[in-house]
């Protein structure tokens, strides 16, 4: 809120510099973020946290000051003298929901006449960052801002048989506020009405139709407390949020509305020539003192780590207006202003004895806890993995977890629930909770290269959302690694091309992240059930229990013309490779042989592929342990179309004793005619 | 016989000149002469021809020319080999100031980089790291942290909510919360993680990281608090770091307050990164509010606490000298790639 110093200095005469008053108001809590000269007048930005609704207005913040500096207030205002007539035979006050109103009450002025505010109204309301407007608005502004209590007027000719209710507003009930809108009231509305209609929402806004005009000349005065909450919902559901309403939503102070009243009278009086009537209409439930609360002196060295001495808190809490009884040697008693919605346990009186002491009391001390038996539960695999990516050469990217609707529906299964939705989103493309963490990589893939990156490899690390199986659950949020690779396949260098990233590429990649986070695990190759994947050119990996870990390829040729390169991506899902067993490598002894190897060059038909052959090779008993590697692969001349030839290295390691040349070529004839035979692959010799 | 020696020798040294440092033709001179069927071996063969009394000299003297002869070769091989390496080296030498054949560089994001600092401090410190889901229900997220329906303080946060009546956490308090369900003092913990508000501008994005710290125990108090902070912040600020505690409400705390550090690059005496003022504004603090640990199952009677947050992202953009907030979320690979790991 915006505060005028000049007005401050007057509510409360401290003769500090302006600087030090800016700087006790920041040291307690209520931060001035800028002072800026307004005309004589200097305009404090503070920055008045919500549970402090007593210093939105300058009343408040005068008792800050007085209690920092130890300079009592001035005096208020001597009382306005009034007619003879009395408000109580001309208004009716009835309070239907004293839930949401405990306490209503309203004077009468008469004979107002509208016109503009002297000099020094609209010099404080400027300063308080306010336009001045007429006498009449300009007052009920400069009440606000005096006590921190809204009040409102009406004209009081309007208000029909001179009743006032405070009511729920009935279920579709329409009422035109004074901005103009037209608004359908529920019954969780609270209306201030007259015996026929409703004339304002209580706490946000006066209704149009009893709006002070330039006619009016009779001013019925409304000063209240209404609920909290109840403001809140109206003003939320309604989209109205007013000066008013900011501070009913965090309490105004109930024993207030006198003052508030008294300012508001003595100002009609005197600057719109106002005819007062004598007393007040009041109607509320029965006083309600808040507190009283104890507090123990030892909380005070408990919770801040030292303590003033007992005297010095008495002291501190007198000061901020509170009045303490000590009832023995370790507890002092306190009833709480009526201002101070904020103050109702032990640990608030705690706050206000640091916050008088100063915080830069409090001393330094170093915690040595030990909970011997608690782990961290964070995700390891998730850091080891950004570890294993960025060594891999790629860059961590960051995506938002909201994704535009759709946009992932090719990245996830058919079938898989429809993603959670937003009910307010901020942007069209980020509405719905994603379920894969690809569509975000593939806009930043776009993104770079749109801006003329020619190559492209980003990993994000992060959480998808799939929402719950069960009515009332929590979404699953496991942890995936997205990727997305375009460009070459390895780094570029002057000793030879490198060629553009393919399907091994990528392959290599995901099994070799997956075999160092789970070392020992077995991969099963099959087909990718997602459609943003092109189906020739796209795997999935599961685990030996058949549980998907991982899937990638190339987009699907219906995607990937919408981009300017070949794309590649791949998801790997962490939380399921996580739960797979971790196998510590074991020892095994190291042989004392060296390995034997073969060469076999084998022309194959287009319809055999590899796994089939080693399929056979396995199948043949060997002499030795023995493993076999594809080291080349070629198409072309002289084959034919449909042939290509691959080279399958067999590599022998024995184990006790030295093979005999005998044995190994035996071995290797056999197998040339195992596959001969069961797969038709012939021999290139 | 000297005649003979003589021609040998000369015969030997003119060999030797010929082969130069070619240690094939070096040996073909050693064969030459000292070989089985060498001229100098087939001399010393003929000594028994001669008469008696000249066989010891004779003898001696082969001997000599023998042993000398061997000198000469092994010098020559030597003088070969040193040469034949001398060439090799210089045939072998490439040009130094070529570009390497490198693997690529990756890298890791300048948030994840600062929370890993972060985290590896705290765990100095002996604080456990918990993590919590980031889809939450109204009362961890708001209710059990003293926020209770229709609170004014849930306007700080404007929250993103999903159909159904779930939410994207405001901040990782949740996860205290969790923790404390879970488990009784003492706790001393940190949560980091990624939180959402409804906000996007120049210094609002709708979703950032958070770390919160939290330690419960028996007579925990706000000077732990301030020791606390002091460690952390002098650790990661590789220096003595000042703190200053100023009053500051958040609903989960009582007292409250907002903690600055002093700005280790100006000493205090202002600068651009502390903007003048000689503290760093890092984030808000205080006693865990009785109410939470109620609602958390803790007794507030028997234990105390504190907790306190911070911004990884800011961290990360003052660690990095990065002035714009979008780069963090734009993934822009020219931006990425200079945090190479």
């Amino acid at each position: 809120m915006l505060a005028s110093l000049k007005w401050l200095r007057e509510l409360c005469p401290v003769e500090a510099a302006d600087e030090e008053v800016v700087e006790a108001l920041t040291s307690r809590g209520l931060t001035v973020d800028g002072v800026e000269a307004r005309g004589p007048d200097r305009a404090l930005e503070i920055d008045v946290p919500a549970n402090r609704p007593d210093c939105l207005g300058h009343l408040g913040l005068a008792r800050e000051l007085s209690a920092a500096f130890g300079v009592a207030r001035a005096d208020p205002p001597p009382a306005a003298t009034t007619a003879e007539e009395k408000v109580t035979s001309v208004v009716r006050v009835r309070i239907d929901e004293p839930e949401g109103c405990s306490r209503y009450t309203a004077r009468l002025v008469r004979d107002v006449r509208i016109g503009p505010s002297p000099g020094w109204v609209a010099q404080r309301l400027e300063a308080c960052g306010l336009r001045s407007i007429n006498n009449v608005v300009d007052i009920s502004n400069l009440v606000l801002l005096y006590t921190g209590n809204p009040i409102h007027f009406f004209d009081f000719d309007k208000i029909e048989e001179g009743l006032i209710r405070v009511r729920s507003a009935e279920e579709g009930e329409r009422m035109v506020t004074l901005d103009g809108t037209e608004h359908r009231l529920t019954a969780e509305d609270l209306v201030i009405a007259d015996a026929r209609r409703a004339v304002a929402l209580a706490g946000v806004m006066g209704g149009a139709d009893s709006e002070i005009g330039e006619a009016t000349s009779e001013v019925l005065i409304e000063a209240a407390w209404f609920q909290p909450q109840s403001v809140r919902r109206t003003a939320r559901r309604l989209g109205l949020s007013t000066d008013a309403s900011h501070r009913f939503e965090r309490g105004v102070d109930p024993e207030g509305l006198p003052l508030a009243q008294e300012l508001a009278v003595r100002w009609l009086a005197e600057l719109a020539a106002g005819r007062p009537l004598s007393g007040m209409v009041d109607a509320r439930r029965e006083e309600t003192v808040p507190g009283p609360v104890t507090l123990r002196l030892g909380q005070v060295e408990r919770l801040l780590g030292y303590s003033p001495d007992a005297n010095s808190i008495v002291d501190a809490l007198r000061a901020l207006g509170l009045h303490p009884k000590r009832l023995d040697d370790d507890r002092v008693t306190t009833s709480v202003p009526s201002w101070r919605v904020d103050l109702q346990r032990e640990a608030d009186l705690v706050e206000e004895v640091a916050r008088h002491c100063g915080y830069e009391r409090i001393p330094t001390s170093r915690v040595a806890l030990h909970s011997p038996d608690d782990r961290s539960r964070s995700n390891a695999l998730g850091e080891q993995s950004r570890d294993h990516l960025a060594a891999a050469g790629f860059h961590e990217a960051l995506g938002y977890a909201m994704i535009a609707e759709n946009e992932d529906d090719r990245f996830v299964p058919e079938g898989t629930a429809a993603a959670m939705r937003l009910t307010r989103p901020i942007a069209e493309s980020l509405s719905v909770l994603r379920r894969s963490i690809l569509p975000g990589l593939l806009r930043a893939a776009d993104l770079n290269l749109r801006r003329g990156a020619p190559q492209v490899r980003l990993f994000e690390i992060g959480r998808v959302f799939l929402p719950p199986t069960q009515e009332g659950g929590f979404p699953a949020e496991p942890l995936r690694a997205g990727i997305i690779w375009c460009g070459p396949g390895r780094p570029a260098h002057w000793g030879g091309d490198a060629a553009a990233v393919d399907l091994y590429d990528v392959m290599g990649l995901v099994e070799r992240f997956l075999a160092s986070a789970r070392p020992g695990v077995t991969l099963e190759r099959g087909p990718v059930a997602r459609a943003a994947f092109h189906p020739g050119r796209s795997l999935a990996w599961s685990a030996a229990d058949g549980r998907l870990l991982a899937w990638g390829g190339a987009l699907h040729p219906s995607i990937q013309r919408d981009h300017a390169q070949p794309l590649w991506m791949a998801e790997i899902d962490l939380s399921t490779l996580l739960d797979e067993p971790f196998e510590i490598p074991q020892y095994r002894p190291l042989p004392r042989l060296t390995p034997v190897t073969r060469d076999l060059a084998l022309v194959l038909s287009a319809e055999t592929t590899y796994a089939s052959v080693i399929e056979v090779l396995h199948s043949i008993d060997a002499p030795a342990p023995v493993c076999f590697d594809a080291t080349d692969r070629y198409v072309g001349q002289p084959l034919r179309d449909d042939q290509s030839s691959l080279t399958v290295r067999v590599t022998l390691s024995p184990e006790e004793t030295t093979l005999k040349e005998v044995e190994i070529e035996a071995y290797r004839l056999e197998l040339i005619q195992a596959l001969a035979q069961r797969l038709g692959v012939g021999i290139r010799e | 016989m000297r005649e003979a020696l003589s021609r040998i020798e000369r015969d030997f040294a003119e060999a030797l000149t010929g082969a130069g440092s070619d240690t094939r033709a070096i040996d073909a001179v050693r064969v030459r002469f000292l070989g089985r069927k060498g001229e100098l071996t087939s001399l010393m063969k003929q000594l028994g021809g001669l008469p008696k009394e000249e066989r010891p000299e004779a003898g001696a003297r082969i001997n000599e020319l023998k042993r000398s002869l061997q000198g000469r070769l092994e010098r020559a091989a030597d003088d070969a080999r040193a040469e034949g390496q001398r060439r090799e080296i210089e045939g072998g030498a490439v040009d130094i100031t070529l570009p390497a054949r490198r693997p690529w560089s990756g890298s890791l994001h300048p948030v994840t980089a600062t929370r890993r600092e972060l985290e590896a401090i705290f765990r100095e410190l002996g604080f456990t790291v918990e993590t919590g889901p980031e889809v939450e229900d109204d009362f961890h997220n708001f209710q059990a942290l003293n926020m209770p329906q229709d609170h004014p303080a849930r306007d700080d946060s404007d929250t993103f909510y999903l159909e159904g009546g779930l939410l994207l956490r405001t901040h990782t308090s949740p996860v205290q919360v969790r923790t404390m369900l879970e488990r009784q003092p003492p706790i001393k913990m940190i949560c980091p993680g990624r939180v959402y508000r409804r906000d996007l501008d120049a210094t609002h994005l709708p979703m950032f990281h958070q770390l919160e710290a939290l330690v419960v125990g028996e007579r925990i108090s706000m000077a732990d608090l301030k020791g606390t902070l002091e460690a952390v912040w002098s650790r990661f600020f590789g220096t003595r770091a000042t703190m200053r505690l100023r009053p500051g409400y958040f609903p989960f705390v009582e007292p409250g307050c907002e903690y600055d550090v002093s700005c280790t690059v100006c000493d205090g005496s202002g600068c651009r990164v502390c903007k003048g003022s000689g503290w760093i504004e890092l984030g808000g603090a205080g006693m865990v509010h009785p109410a939470v640990f109620e609602a958390s199952g803790v007794d507030p009677e028997r234990y105390s606490g504190f907790a306190f947050g911070l911004g990884i992202d800011r961290i990360a953009m003052m660690r990095h000298g990065i002035d714009d907030l979008r780069l963090l979320i734009e993934n822009d690979v020219r931006f990425l790639d200079q945090f190479r790991t």
